[in-house]
């Protein structure tokens, strides 16, 4: 914000958007989605992804109306000075929080599948410093290195599909349509909120070459993202069938460990650096966001600072949880409930006030010129 | 407190009282004068004569003009033949009286210099003064022979197909063979002096009608803000002008193949050269710039992107090679298969260090050896060889230091770290692997996933006279896409992007 910096192009912006909304499927969100939608969990994306589009369409159609203003300043403008304040201080609450929850959620993920041995603050200080020195580095220095590893972790991941969808069962998938038509949407539309960061990404606005570019690529992004989500949701399924697949905490672990290519039984140490790779990105991303927030909040112009202050925080909170695998994921659970309510109705009002105040019937005028 | 007076008394320095050359410096910024005894005592007064072995101050008489006069020159950086020749003997012999010097001598330069200083920088330069009794102005011929080697076959970028001439330390060689390879008016060979007291000399060569005006500027300005006493090559000069000295990565590329040369200058890239340099200095650079080699262009596209695929393989095995070794043994043994796995075991038994300490003895063996045989006289190099394999790699093994797997895992990284051509680079790898191995030995997969993220972010936070240093992958630029692998020739239509150079297209 005060400093200038030189605006990244659609494939960085892509990039970051699929790594921060699509490493979801890797860690226990695909739990929470099969806990009450049993085996009909594969839809939750799909129906999820629906109302999420409507309402990303809506906030586009508001927020990219306004010549060069990102999600803070058209809130502000619209629901003026201390309304819109409180508004983006809950979203900064819910975007710490949820930061706070997630790296320890991944933390949990390091030490309970892969290094067992290792004292929990040294995995967390770990992931945190590098996201830090990543976050501090600034945007356009996440997006490049988005974009740098993105094609060979989005061939990773198709590799794992592969893999896991030539090896699974298919008759898993039946009844299609699990605990019944109507549990299956009221359930999945409660966890809408797995597309809340869609939300943050709107931040970004100003900060991507053109208007255009932001449109096109989060549609793109957008796409890739409920495939992604939908097919991977599909390959739990069908190796491990729902009963099992409800038991499991971290399915896509699990499932690199299951899955076999030729002599080589256990493959899960393999893929574990691009998984790593794809999360130290995202939480970069992650916390560059909520620093940005945190940062026009508190009047802080060279935001960037804050940063490691803001990691060093983040470890000492996210340790309190004692036995973080079952803590941790009722914490996960509390908060993708608050902000669901949150991320629905953001959007609709948003894009009520500006019908209100008849700024889309200009901006659409102007358009036209 | 106490590092404060500690930090106080480390960082005095004993005074010491230099000479003052005030008196010097005032007369060398005047004019010669008329009466030639005066300035003739100057010079020799200023050179030391006769005590200064190599400076011959010759007097004369002009015949024909009647004059009195005074050839000063350095005779080791002069062609003395072409002074005796075409100077002194024509102003001996000379019967014409209203002949001006210009039309006597026969060199092939005749320039004329008042101020003190520039004589001397002219006589300091292998330039040859003639001073005449009566006139304030002193002649000065270009007669300038300095010694050195002729143009050979490169020895550090060798290749199989493709122009084999090198660089030499005689920076107008150089510039003939760049010359001889780009023939166009616009080729620009700009000279900017570098150093105060040896006053050495950059050239910097560009296309002029492509080299974008704002980069040349910002080099120029690089180099003439140096306040340095001496620069003696580009080197020492690429420390000076690069923006990060502390970092693990180069910035400046360093060639030298003038065919390399001439084809970055034909891109919009700054060339410097300067004497007693047998190499080029290329700016901005990429890190693409680093891995590819010249021979990648010259072969057929699929041999060419052959030769770049096991560069970038070797690339990656110098890297992790050690470091995945360690990682799989001491964190991750269950990805190995069974039988591999007791193989190792089995190798290790009798070794009583852990993984970690056994890679990092055989590492520093390695490069141990790796540097020892670059020093070694060339008469008992092969020697060196055999003790470094035999006695290192063997005799290790058996005496149980280290595990045979071990020696193969080393020997694979070091050879093909010899794969990465350009020695920047192949010391930011080699380096770049020691922090692998050790993050590695600390976090397994982990660490080296983490310590890779952050050379990442490091990597493209870099920026060459600004340029991204990732570019044209990311940001993504306008270019020929010539990044791991290259394209067909046809298909390479642009010019970097990333340069801004005036004209885009290249076909």
């Amino acid at each position: 914000m005060g400093q200038s910096q030189e605006k990244i192009g659609i494939k960085e912006y892509l990039a970051i958007m699929i790594l921060m909304v699509g490493t979801k499927l890797t860690d226990d969100t695909p739990a929470i989605l099969f806990d009450n939608l049993r085996n009909a969990g594969w839809m939750g994306p799909l129906i999820n992804g629906f109302i999420a589009l409507i309402l990303t369409y809506l906030l586009m159609r508001v927020v990219l109306s306004y010549e060069n203003k990102n999600l803070i300043e058209v809130i502000t403008h619209l629901f003026g000075k201390y309304l819109g304040y409180v508004v983006l201080f809950i979203l900064w609450i819910i975007s710490f929080g949820a930061l706070t929850v997630d790296t320890a959620i991944y933390t949990d993920i390091i030490g309970t599948m892969y290094f067992t041995n290792t004292p929990t603050i040294v995995s967390y200080g770990v992931l945190m410093m590098v996201c830090a020195y990543g976050a501090k580095r600034g945007l356009e220095q996440i997006g490049s290195v988005a974009w740098a590893v993105f094609p060979y972790l989005q061939f990773i991941l198709f590799v794992i599909l592969v893999l896991t969808l030539t090896q699974g069962e298919y008759a898993f998938l039946t009844p299609i349509l699990g605990p019944g038509g109507w549990e299956v949407v009221k359930e999945s539309s409660f966890r809408l909120s797995i597309y809340f960061d869609i939300l943050y990404l709107f931040l970004l606005v100003p900060f991507v070459k053109s208007k255009k570019d932001f449109k096109k690529g989060t549609w793109i992004a957008f796409i890739v993202i409920v495939v992604q989500l939908t097919i991977t949701m599909i390959g739990y399924l069908v190796l491990f069938d729902y009963v099992s697949v409800e038991q499991l905490n971290y399915p896509f672990h699990e499932l690199i460990r299951f899955i076999q290519i030729g002599i080589f039984g256990r493959v899960e140490s393999f893929f574990f650096p691009f998984w790593l790779i794809a999360s130290f990105v995202r939480f970069a991303a992650y916390l560059y966001l909520s620093a940005m927030l945190f940062g026009w909040l508190f009047k802080i112009e060279e935001f960037e600072y804050v940063i490691p202050t803001f990691a060093t925080l983040i470890v000492l909170v996210g340790l309190i949880p004692e036995s973080p695998t079952f803590a941790i994921f009722q914490l996960r659970e509390a908060i993708l409930k608050f902000s669901t309510p949150v991320f629905f109705m953001l959007p609709i009002l948003l894009w009520m006030m500006a019908k209100l105040k008849g700024d889309l019937k200009h901006a659409d005028n102007t358009n036209k010129k | 407190m106490i590092g404060k007076f500690l930090r106080k008394a480390y960082k005095s320095v004993p005074p010491y009282s230099e000479e003052s050359s005030k008196e010097d410096i005032k007369q060398k910024e005047q004019d010669i004068g008329k009466k030639l005894q005066k300035n003739t005592q100057t010079f020799q007064s200023i050179y030391s004569y006769p005590d200064n072995q190599d400076v011959k101050i010759r007097e004369l008489h002009i015949g024909g003009l009647n004059k009195k006069a005074t050839v000063i020159f350095i005779s080791t950086i002069t062609d003395t033949n072409i002074i005796e020749q075409h100077i002194i003997r024509p102003l001996i012999e000379n019967s014409a009286e209203s002949k001006s010097i210009k039309d006597i001598v026969s060199v092939q330069t005749v320039a004329t210099e008042s101020q003190i200083k520039k004589i001397l920088s002219k006589i300091n330069s292998g330039n040859a003064a003639l001073l005449i009794d009566g006139e304030e102005q002193a002649q000065i011929f270009n007669v300038s022979s300095f010694e050195g080697r002729g143009v050979e076959k490169s020895q550090n970028e060798s290749l199989v197909k493709g122009p084999k001439e090198a660089f030499n330390e005689m920076v107008f060689t150089n510039i003939s063979l760049i010359r001889k390879k780009i023939k166009n008016e616009n080729l620009v060979v700009e000279s900017t002096t570098a150093s105060v007291r040896s006053k050495n000399e950059v050239y910097m060569v560009y296309v002029k009608d492509l080299a974008n005006d704002k980069l040349v500027d910002n080099v120029r300005n690089r180099i003439k803000s140096l306040n340095t006493d001496v620069l003696q090559n580009l080197g020492l000069l690429e420390q000076r002008i690069e923006e990060r000295p502390r970092s693990v990565f180069p910035t400046i590329l360093y060639t030298e193949r003038p065919d390399r040369a001439a084809s970055f200058a034909e891109d919009g890239y700054i060339v410097l050269l300067m004497d007693n340099s047998p190499d080029a200095l290329i700016l901005p650079a990429t890190f693409w710039s680093f891995y590819h080699s010249s021979e990648d262009h010259y072969l057929r596209f699929l041999y060419g992107n052959f030769t770049r695929m096991l560069r970038i393989a070797a690339m990656f095995i110098t890297l992790f090679s050690s470091a995945i070794y360690i990682s799989i043994v001491t964190f991750h043994a269950e990805m190995i298969p069974p039988d591999l796995l007791l193989a190792i075991a089995a190798s290790r038994e009798k070794v009583p260090f852990p993984a970690a300490i056994e890679i990092i003895i055989m590492e520093i063996a390695f490069e141990l050896i790796r540097e020892a045989g670059l020093r070694v006289p060339s008469p008992i190099g092969p020697t060196i060889g055999i003790v470094g394999a035999l006695i290192l790699g063997q005799a290790a093994v058996q005496a149980n230091i280290v595990s045979p797997i071990v020696v193969i895992v080393v020997a694979l990284g070091g050879l093909s770290s010899f794969a990465i051509a350009d020695i920047s680079m192949n010391f930011a790898i080699r380096l770049c692997r020691f922090l692998l191995v050790l993050s590695a030995a600390f976090f397994g997969i982990y660490g080296m996933a983490a310590l890779f993220t952050i050379g990442l972010f490091y990597l493209v936070s870099i920026k060459s006279f600004g340029v991204p240093y990732l570019s044209p992958l990311s940001p993504k630029y306008i270019s020929s896409g010539d990044t791991v692998f290259r394209r067909l020739l046809r298909n390479e239509f642009y010019r970097p992007g990333y340069l801004k150079p005036k004209d885009m297209k290249k076909q």
